[in-house]
């Protein structure tokens, strides 16, 4: 069985990496060397932070890289004590078969600061032994001391050909029929972020018909959290309590994090001021609301509590009234 | 003496109220007695609802006690020696037991009484010694690591009725006579809390023949803590600022204040500008937690404190003259009630993380695109499979009725795999590569339905293959209707 094709399209090796051809390069050097400093990925979502560190580990580690590989993503408990337990009896470990050990830490901005500083010791005191890899989405969340022990690797979001390249030969191997044009709609819905480009290629094949613009949009309208527009609309009605309730539901129930949260109140904010469903100073009113609670919650703010701030400022109309 | 001492129970038989409660503690005081061995006892509830008293009145049971109560240091070491102490000087009677009594536990400090907790749990689990704890506050993070492993009786507040009955015996022994109304009021200012109530009549009456109701001013009300909903109410319902800076003075986890108030400001304030305004200081408030909890500087606690008491007060123009009905956050209670579906989503989330190299976050972010990916009968089966899902699970995304899954098939499973292949049109050499791993390890039952079948079929394919990268909309059309008949005769 395959999976998904964002998995079953992953990349093994560095050469197949789509983008980030300056970060490969440099990282091909440490496989030829057999060695490496502490590693940290800094980027967005889906740009390759995950199947970079995994390709290199592999190369790097060779055969027996399973056994030498530590991979502890956010899901994973990772207190203190994780740190101070399972990572350190990892890393004390002499390597076997490999130059030496991998631990990868997936999204280390969202480890409590606690657990960081706990890791900062172990990241020097087995450098004989074992190399880190880090990735996160905002180096700005991670403490000093660690980033002065990384080299830093900064991502970025995947240049639009090399996304149309990497559906094009996915298409290809799957046998899909589609328009050129439907896969430029994918690219600009995709922003950069080649996991979502592909799930929405694969969303898309799914229905088995030939591939088209409109199939992409009913796609990534399909795609939405659900009930986003409903909220909105009860919110400009006035009915704030109803809304509320709207959102605690699409959060809670769904599990929708704050931040997609965010991107698809913009997105059909900003649709609605397309369409003259909203006057232009109200829609910069708005926004301006948005800008502040997207701030907040990556300050640390509780995204919820914002959330439900945020949906005051679209009573202007009945406030006005 | 002061009264509260002077009137205190000295058996069981003149605690007033929690009769329930202390029956549960006679029996596991005949237990220890017995000679059985009992969990710790732990008695948690308000001020003034008789925890020492009752603690006290245990300790009499038993032939001796020794107390650490919240003036004593409890750090690891005191305790470990009071205990040690008492647990070798056993008296002769009663089998030597000796209760010890740790009074207050949730107000054990972190760094003054450093280890104090772990010499608790300690004792918890050895367990030679009956052992008594009390506590103000259930939900104190100090009692957490211990109260699990304890007998927990929560002691509830005495009755108003209950505390007028004893304020009158009390009066009537002192010799003071006593105007009806007064003691009333004094126990229901007292809110539950006997001792509040004694002192206060204590107060009033000492050296006194008599009081009446020109006496009541003299007491102050008392500064007690209120609940989270006086809090609230008191807020939402003034805009006087030493009022609700005190109002605000609360022994709970401010940010379920925060939580709470954001709850009821709809449900008082009515004009939208209000509730804006309002809103805006809760979120500034929730900000402060925030910065507190990352930076661990909890100074930032006190501007949180002032956005959502001041600030949510003074957000409203005039104070409603109207009873609302104020509820705890229904976020809360969605959380409480939806339980059951995200432990689903969770355990499915929790499925992609693993196989996927993703967060649960990440892999909730996905459940939209497999929602549309689960749609397509083959690619649901691959991916359900490939991430181990159960059928209930499989629900999440397919809101039919689920048709039986094709691995239900026992039968031939291989027909599936091959319809899947042409129904993709899969072409490339890789692929088809992987195809003949698949059917070489696949089981020996494949090669009974299909023997000579599949792998013609599969020449076919790889045959077309060069062909169909030039035109495939026809062809993979027509597949895609002989793969949808197929599949419904499988149904």
């Amino acid at each position: 069985m395959s999976g998904p094709w964002v998995e079953k399209y992953r990349p093994a090796t560095l050469e197949d990496v789509v983008g980030q051809d300056h970060i490969i390069e440099r990282l091909k050097a440490y496989v030829k060397d057999e060695s490496m400093p502490n590693l940290m990925f800094t980027g967005p979502a889906g740009v390759g932070k995950t199947t970079t560190s995994l390709a290199l580990s592999k190369s790097i580690l060779g055969e027996y890289w399973r056994q030498n590989f530590l991979e502890l993503n956010a899901s994973d408990a990772r207190g203190i004590d994780t740190v101070r337990t399972n990572i350190k009896n990892f890393c004390r470990l002499k390597p076997v078969g490999a130059p030496f050990r991998i631990i990868f830490l997936d999204e280390v901005d969202n480890m409590t600061k606690d657990a960081q500083h706990a890791l900062r010791r172990e990241m020097e005191m087995y450098t004989k032994t074992s190399s880190f890899i880090l990735s996160c989405n905002y180096s700005s969340k991670i403490i000093d001391p660690i980033q002065s022990r990384c080299a830093i690797f900064r991502f970025t979001p995947v240049k639009g050909h090399q996304i149309i390249k990497r559906l094009e030969y996915i298409a290809k191997e799957e046998g899909l029929d589609y328009d050129p044009a439907a896969i430029e709609t994918m690219v600009y819905f995709a922003e950069g972020d080649l996991r979502k480009a592909i799930n929405i290629l694969q969303s898309s094949a799914s229905v088995g018909e030939k591939i088209t613009e409109d199939s992409i949009y009913q796609v990534i309208s399909k795609a939405r959290p659900k009930d986003v527009k409903k909220m909105i609309i009860k919110a400009l009605k006035g009915d704030f309590m109803g809304a509320r309730d709207v959102l605690r539901e699409i959060m809670v129930l769904q599990g929708t994090s704050g931040e997609d949260m965010v991107n698809q109140i913009y997105q059909d904010v900003s649709r609605m001021a397309t369409e003259e469903e909203l006057d232009g100073s109200s829609y910069l009113e708005i926004i301006e609301a948005i800008a502040e609670t997207d701030f907040r919650i990556r300050e640390g703010a509780n995204p919820r509590i914002q959330l439900e701030a945020l949906l005051t400022r679209f009573l202007y109309k009945a406030r006005n009234e | 003496m002061l009264w509260t001492e002077k009137y205190r129970p000295r058996s069981f038989d003149q605690v007033l109220g929690n009769a329930k409660q202390i029956k549960e503690i006679k029996e596991w005081v005949d237990q220890w007695i017995k000679g059985e061995k009992q969990p710790c006892l732990f008695l948690v509830g308000p001020p003034g609802t008789g925890k020492t008293t009752l603690a006290h009145i245990i300790g009499r049971e038993f032939s001796d006690y020794v107390e650490l109560n919240a003036s004593d240091k409890r750090s690891y070491d005191i305790i470990k020696n009071t205990v040690g102490e008492a647990s070798a000087t056993r008296s002769l009677f009663n089998q030597g037991l000796k209760l010890i009594i740790l009074d207050e536990v949730d107000g054990i400090h972190g760094t003054d009484d450093r280890g104090g907790s772990r010499a608790i749990n300690k004792m918890i689990k050895e367990g030679h010694h009956p052992l008594l704890l009390t506590a103000n506050d259930p939900y104190s993070k100090r009692i957490k690591s211990f109260k699990s492993k304890c007998k927990v009786i929560s002691i509830k507040k005495v009755h108003t009725n209950s505390i007028n009955a004893h304020l009158k015996r009390i009066c009537s022994q002192e010799g003071v006579t006593f105007d009806d109304q007064v003691l009333k009021e004094l126990a229901k200012r007292s809110n539950g809390d006997m001792r509040s109530a004694i002192n206060d009549l204590e107060v009033l009456a000492r050296g006194k023949d008599s009081i009446d109701k020109s006496n009541l001013k003299d007491v102050g009300v008392k500064d007690s803590r209120s609940n989270i909903f006086d809090s609230v109410r008191r807020v939402l319902k003034s805009k006087n600022l030493p009022k609700i800076r005190q109002a605000m003075y609360l022994d709970e986890d401010p940010t379920l204040v925060m939580e709470v108030m954001a709850e009821n400001i709809p449900r008082e304030y009515e004009k939208p500008q209000e509730i804006q305004r309002a809103y805006e200081m809760i979120s500034l408030a929730d900000l402060n937690f925030g910065r507190a909890r990352s930076s661990r500087n909890y100074s930032y606690w006190r501007y949180a404190s002032d956005f959502m008491g001041i600030g949510v007060a003074l957000s409203k123009k005039e104070t409603y003259r109207k009873f609302a009905r104020y509820t705890g956050s229904t976020s809360f209670a969605l959380l409480g009630k939806t339980r059951s579906k995200r432990d689903l989503r969770d355990r499915v989330a929790d499925k992609m993380a693993e196989k996927m190299h993703i967060s649960r976050q990440v892999a909730i972010s996905q459940f939209p695109y497999l929602s549309l990916i689960f749609d397509n009968d083959v690619m649901a089966y691959e991916i359900a499979s490939y991430l181990g899902l159960e059928d209930d699970e499989v629900k999440l995304f397919r809101t039919k009725k689920i048709k039986k899954p094709p691995e239900k098939k026992t039968t031939s499973p291989k027909k599936i795999d091959t319809d899947n292949l042409k129904s993709d049109g899969i072409n490339s050499s890789i692929y088809a590569k992987k195809v003949d791993k698949n059917s070489k390890t696949s089981s020996s039952q494949d090669k009974k339905v299909t023997p000579k079948d599949k792998p013609l079929k599969r020449k076919k394919i790889s045959k077309n293959s060069a062909e169909e990268d030039n035109k495939p909309s026809p062809d993979t059309k027509e597949k895609e209707k002989e793969k949808q008949t197929s599949l419904f005769q499988f149904n």
